[in-house]
């Protein structure tokens, strides 16, 4: 996780017991002397980890909230510089990317032709990747073209990443064009 | 970017055209109004009252597709009434640049239009040069062959009548427009040009840019604080996996990927030779090109197989999106990845693009969703399923916060982002997918003697022994070695071209110099002054913040003015020293050889005014957009003369008679892209549940449409229903003395997740930019009828 | 003990919409399905499950040039809340913020409240307990108080980005928004402060760009005099008399009948549910 990198601050600031720090920084006082309270409090004992935006280009720090294997509340983290603890909309439901029931838990696999999916283990599902996309590749893959070397194919395409990491692209880009892929894109264009 | 998000708070005038921040990139207004508490003012320029423009100062319509009418026009407004900044013009553009004789621009045309083949011969756009190879200057602009009374006279024509009665725009408008913003002119005021999609979709998308970029260098805007020219990306990493050469025409870094088609690219040596120019800091190309090859082919790039070079694919076409999409519905292609992408509801003329998915064998989705495009073979999607033989694999991805990793935002920052908890069920990072297919591949190939598979073999790939790689490995990869020590290289600048380096991407080289200092998990938020935060994760190039920055102070090194210094020359240090890290050789004093280079990535150390390397001509020049109501005003050439156009089947035209009403597309706050990630969301499908049409007042009631009502909107390439949004922020615009009627409307829709609705892309054509490829999202014809 | 405000200056809101989504992720309130109202605006009004409702509302001010205004509403938290008045359980009370609270274990679900809001911002939700049984809670913004006791900002308060809001001392609130007013009666000449004192001020003070009837809110709110009469009088007797329970039950009789009660399906068995 972060501890890593965060200074001594700002890993009291981010770390479980942050609430009562925060108050100081927010109203100026701690209320929780004064007040006997009942129900736990929500992110009380929660693990707080910081994140990045994943929506627009703003670049927004989120800390994503968890307790008992599951994301309890997303928040502005207030250490960014760019957005200073505030979010707009979707930086603020950032929790409901894992709660979402509509969420892909499985591989799943469609035949041609078929009308449904079907849940496949990902062994299978890399191994028959793997094994068309060789196929293809060679039978399509072009040493020379008019006596220059292009060690190509372009029957193969590959599209997206404008949402993975850094290290993510890079790796694509790396592979993609190790394969001899020219049909390269991404929604920078789009 | 070339400022930053932060930056934004010190503009005294911010224009936001083509972008509509206050919903698409909210937290931007943190800073926006942080500058008009400052004093600041916002010029909110869009064919659609927005959120924007209700926190404007000043707001002026313009018609889809008239940016370069409206800009120009500004341009001739600031020569005009003397408004520009003459020194910072004469100094760092190439504005005293005299061009040769044989430029020539009538009708819409420039020389050298071959109209057979769409495209110029851009030679006939040289510059004059000395013996030496020098360009011939003229410090007084007087020359009438000088860039800038080339340009001065281009656009001349560009008049606040001419251009209003084109743009729709009222001229009262209009004025204050070019009043409010040439005020930034004067030395000691910036001004900022804020954009988005509104400004590259369009078939003049490059130019569009460009127009601004030229009126940002005549105010002198360029490299100061509040100023600058900014892009705001539309997703997180958008700009990263730019950087990183996701499009096909793009090694990382902006080294450019090696052609078939271009002889001179047969040999390594023959790339470098064409690709690197004598001067500026791409001399340096070389370096840059064989450290990625050490970096991608390790061992197997040596001195005496061109370091790998011609393991590297080598293409002969354009394989941009529109092209790719052509190429699969005539059947072309086998297979795709789709890595969280969705383009049945993304791309243009997504009917057709759903289409061509059917003539694919097999499909690979990866995604947090069964998106519509990995869903496309069902019949919600309208298909039917027994007649489509595409196999689909459909991956199921992690969230970003379900692992780690960078991302770089719009103003070039790589910050960090740590793993808050295990991913959903069977959920993996792209990264260990990427990695685990790369090593199935590796095994199948293993051993195998044909030559066809010795680029592959020859592919690096070590990235520790797990089934996860190990990330920290890749980042170091990224950044660089010395491979003489082994040790991580201090920052590109000690990169070399013989094979003892070694850098994933050059521009990205610095961010981690030493073992244990990855600079993107940098979170000491202490503003190091100027609210700069240099300490806040990394900005590529080498940190800086704002670019061009050395443009912030005269030929002297001294800042223009004091409210706007950045770097300037401290003589007793002999260096460049300020609140910023020098866009600039740091020691290069103003009076030594290239000391006034302010803009030097560029081969002249100056920025273009005049610029002879695009496709459509030195100078931005007003063209309709391919489906116009209206004829040119400008030039007998309607529309885009080096526009690619396809062929009738992979896209139809609508015209005017048929289709009278233009359309444009956008987005909505909660909604992000093609909606996967946001409408597979409770909260936010219930705050932006429905597809909808906004149109004005005036056209509802001339066609008998009631707000709430249900409207079906067709285009040339088909229709959709969803429904009428009635609204005053939109009105009717006079263009040439007739009414022409704007709608708008969300592009997000499609029928998976909790908010469903119709594919506003449906609608969109297959047209783009002449240089991009950058489809014309945001001016076509379209009609509007009632459902019932 | 300092009494609080949420400050809200629409005129600095950007109508992003974050301010509900915080509320809803805080307070984990579900989401509902929605109709398309003709504008950007989500819901009509806010609702048991959704507290606080961003409005947008296009005008046209005395000069002829548009407005886009935006106005996150929820409850104003009154200094005398007709709310706390009618409710025949004392579910409903001040905190020593000044943020007005309905105790779900005593709420039975009555609805007075709801019926007598001058700003409509209360909702009933119903509920099946585990034998099938329908029962109702009224719910509405808590101004975070849960938040508040750990020294926090409401959520929505924190979420922010424009500085739209902001959460403090109330003198200094309400002193700011005074300020502010004057600061842009030249763009906005119909700017004022609502902090209505019909209800003995708010606790959410509002800083407006136009008169209150553009927003759909009443320019002078008054806790009804019927209510002060039931919570000052009646019910205080009543309850001496003849007990909590039966008096609830009355109170549905009195409510109906002194009350100009609205039409609402739900009204029938009013406070009949509440055992």
């Amino acid at each position: 996780m972060v501890e890593m990198n965060l200074n001594r601050r700002q890993f009291l600031k981010l770390s479980g017991a942050t609430a009562a720090t925060l108050a100081v920084v927010e109203l100026g006082f701690n209320e929780k002397k004064a007040y006997a309270k009942t129900k736990e409090f929500k992110i009380a004992k929660a693990t707080v980890t910081p994140t990045i935006c994943c929506y627009c280009g703003v670049g927004c720090g989120i800390l994503v909230h968890t307790k008992n294997n599951t994301v309890v509340y997303t928040e502005g983290d207030p250490d960014s510089p760019i957005n200073e603890g505030k979010l707009c909309s979707k930086g603020t439901t950032l929790r409901q990317l894992y709660t979402s029931e509509k969420r892909l838990t499985k591989p799943l696999y469609r035949a041609p032709g078929s009308n449904k999916w079907e849940e496949k283990d990902w062994e299978w599902m890399l191994d028959t990747i793997a094994k068309r996309t060789k196929e293809t590749r060679d039978n399509s893959f072009v040493e020379v073209e008019n006596g220059v070397t292009v060690n190509k194919t372009e029957k193969i395409a590959s599209l997206g990443g404008a949402a993975l990491d850094n290290e993510e692209t890079y790796l694509l880009s790396k592979l993609m064009r190790g394969l001899g892929i020219t049909y390269l894109e991404h929604q920078a264009r789009i | 970017m070339t400022n930053h998000w932060n930056d934004l708070q010190h503009t005294d005038c911010a224009l936001i055209i083509g972008a509509n921040p206050a919903e698409n990139h909210p937290i931007s207004f943190r800073w926006l109004t942080k500058a008009k508490e400052n004093g600041g003012k916002i010029v909110s320029v869009d064919p659609r009252f927005t959120r924007t423009s209700s926190q404007a100062d000043v707001y002026a319509a313009l018609r889809s597709g008239t940016d370069i009418p409206f800009v120009g026009g500004m341009i001739n407004y600031a020569i005009e009434n003397n408004l520009i900044h003459k020194e910072y013009v004469a100094k760092y553009t190439n504005a005293a640049f005299i061009v040769k004789e044989g430029y020539d621009f009538k009708d819409g045309l420039f020389s050298g239009y071959d109209e057979a083949k769409r495209a110029y011969d851009k030679t006939k756009w040289g510059i004059e040069t000395t013996e030496d190879g020098k360009p011939v200057k003229d410090e007084t602009l007087e020359h009438p062959r000088s860039v800038f009374q080339l340009m001065k006279k281009h656009y001349s024509r560009y008049d606040v009548k001419t251009v209003t009665t084109v743009t729709g725009t009222p001229e009262e408008d209009y004025l204050k427009v070019c009043k409010t913003f040439c005020e930034t002119g004067k030395v000691g005021k910036a001004g900022t040009i804020l954009y988005a999609m509104g400004t590259t979709q369009h078939t003049v998308g490059s130019q569009n840019v460009r127009i601004y970029a030229i009126l940002q260098l005549l105010l002198g805007n360029i490299g100061l604080p509040g100023g600058g020219i900014n892009a705001m990306r539309g997703e997180s990493n958008v700009q990263g996996s730019t950087d990183f050469g996701l499009l096909f025409d793009n090694l990382t870094g902006y080294l450019g990927a090696p052609k078939a088609s271009v002889p001179e690219h047969a040999t390594l040596k023959g790339y470098l030779e064409k690709e690197t120019p004598k001067t500026g800091y791409w001399s340096n190309k070389p370096k840059f090109v064989v450290s990625l090859l050490k970096s991608w082919y390790g061992a197997n790039a040596t001195k005496d197989n061109e370091f790998g070079y011609q393991f590297l694919p080598k293409g002969n076409k354009n394989y941009s999106h529109m092209n790719l999409f052509n190429a699969m519905s005539k059947g072309e292609l086998d297979g795709a990845f789709l890595f969280g992408t969705n383009p049945i509801v993304g791309g243009p003329n997504a009917g057709k693009e759903k289409e061509a998915l059917g003539n694919l064998k097999w499909m690979v989705a990866i995604d947090l969703w069964e998106t519509e495009t990995s869903a496309f073979w069902q019949k919600e999607a309208g298909s039917d399923p027994s007649k489509i033989n595409t196999e689909v694999f459909l991956l199921p991805a992690s969230s970003s916060f379900e692992k780690e990793g960078s991302i770089s935002n719009s103003s070039r920052w790589m910050q960090y982002r740590w793993k808050a908890i295990d991913s959903r069920g069977e959920a993996r990072p792209d990264l260990d997918i990427i990695h685990e297919f790369a090593l199935k591949l590796k095994k199948l190939y293993a051993n195998s003697p044909k030559s066809a598979d010795k680029p592959f073999l020859a592919l690096d790939w070590n990235y520790g022994n797990g089934e996860e790689p190990d990330i920290d490995l890749v980042a170091k990869e990224i950044n660089g070695y010395d491979l003489k020590t082994g040790k991580l290289i201090a920052n590109f600048g000690a990169l070399l071209d013989d094979g003892t380096t070694s850098c994933g991407n050059w521009i990205y080289s610095g961010f981690y110099p030493e073992e244990g200092k990855n600079k993107s998990k940098n979170r000491d938020n202490k503003d190091t002054g100027g609210e700069h935060y240099l300490n806040w994760s990394y900005a590529w190039p080498m940190n800086r913040r704002i670019l061009y920055n050395r443009a912030s102070a005269d030929a002297s090194g001294q800042p223009w003015s004091k409210e706007k210094a950045v770097i300037w020359w401290d003589a007793a240090q002999k260096k460049w020293v300020g609140k910023d890290v020098p866009d600039f050789k740091a020691v290069t004093a103003p009076t030594e050889p290239g000391g006034t280079g302010a803009f030097m990535m560029n081969k002249d150390g100056v920025a273009l005014l005049f610029a002879p390397t695009l496709n459509d001509g030195p100078f931005p020049e007003h063209y309709e957009p391919y489906e116009s109501p209206i004829p040119n005003a400008f030039s007998a050439q309607e529309m885009n003369p080096a526009t690619v156009i396809f062929e009738e089947n992979f896209n139809k035209r609508g015209f005017k008679v048929d289709y009278p009403i233009v359309a444009t597309t956008y987005r909505v706050s909660e909604h992000w892209q093609s909606g996967t990630m946001t409408r597979n969301q409770e909260w936010l499908s219930e705050l932006a549940g429905h597809m909808f049409i906004e149109m004005s007042e005036e056209l509802a009631k001339e066609i008998g449409i009631k707000n709430k009502d249900k409207v079906i909107v067709s285009s040339a390439r088909g229709e959709i229903k969803a429904y009428a949004m009635v609204t005053k922020r939109y009105k009717p615009f006079t263009v040439r003395g007739k009414k022409v009627h704007q709608i708008g409307m969300p592009w997000h829709f499609g029928f998976k997740g909790f908010a469903t609705g119709d594919t506003a892309n449906r609608l969109t054509p297959h047209i783009g930019d002449a240089n991009t490829m950058i489809p014309e999202y945001k001016a076509f014809l379209c009609n509007v009828r009632r459902a019932d | 003990m300092t009494k609080y405000v949420k400050y809200v200056d629409v005129t600095k809101c950007d109508g992003c919409r974050a301010c509900m989504v915080a509320c809803k992720n805080w307070n984990d309130l579900p989401a509902e399905p929605t109709e398309f109202l003709g504008s950007a605006q989500s819901h009509a009004k806010t609702t048991a499950d959704t507290w606080n409702v961003l409005q947008y509302i296009e005008h046209e001010n005395g000069k002829g040039n548009l407005e886009y205004l935006f106005r996150h509403s929820s409850c104003f938290h009154c200094t005398d809340a007709a709310c706390e008045k009618v409710c025949p359980e004392n579910a409903i009370s001040y905190t020593k913020y000044g943020t007005v609270v309905i105790d779900q274990d005593t709420c039975v679900g009555c609805g007075y409240c709801t019926q007598n809001c001058p700003f409509e911002v209360i909702s009933l939700k119903e509920y099946k307990d585990k034998n099938g049984k329908e029962y109702r809670k009224a719910h509405k913004c808590t101004m975070c108080t849960d938040r508040i006791d750990e020294g926090l900002q409401p959520a929505c308060v924190t979420t922010c980005h424009t500085g739209a809001m902001e959460f403090g001392d109330k003198d200094a609130m309400i002193q700011k928004a005074e300020q502010r007013v004057k600061e842009i009666k030249d763009r906005y000449p119909n700017a004022m402060v609502y902090n209505p004192q019909g209800v003995g001020g708010t606790h959410s003070v509002y800083v407006l760009a136009e008169k209150p009837s553009v927003y759909g809110l009443p320019d002078n709110p008054k806790v009804p005099t019927s209510a002060v009469l039931w919570k000052d009088y009646a019910q205080p007797i009543g309850k001496a008399m003849i007990g909590a329970t039966t008096m609830a039950v009355v109170g549905a009789f009195v409510a109906n009948k002194i009350f100009s009660k609205k039409a609402n399906g739900h009204d029938e068995d009013g406070g009949g549910n509440h055992e």
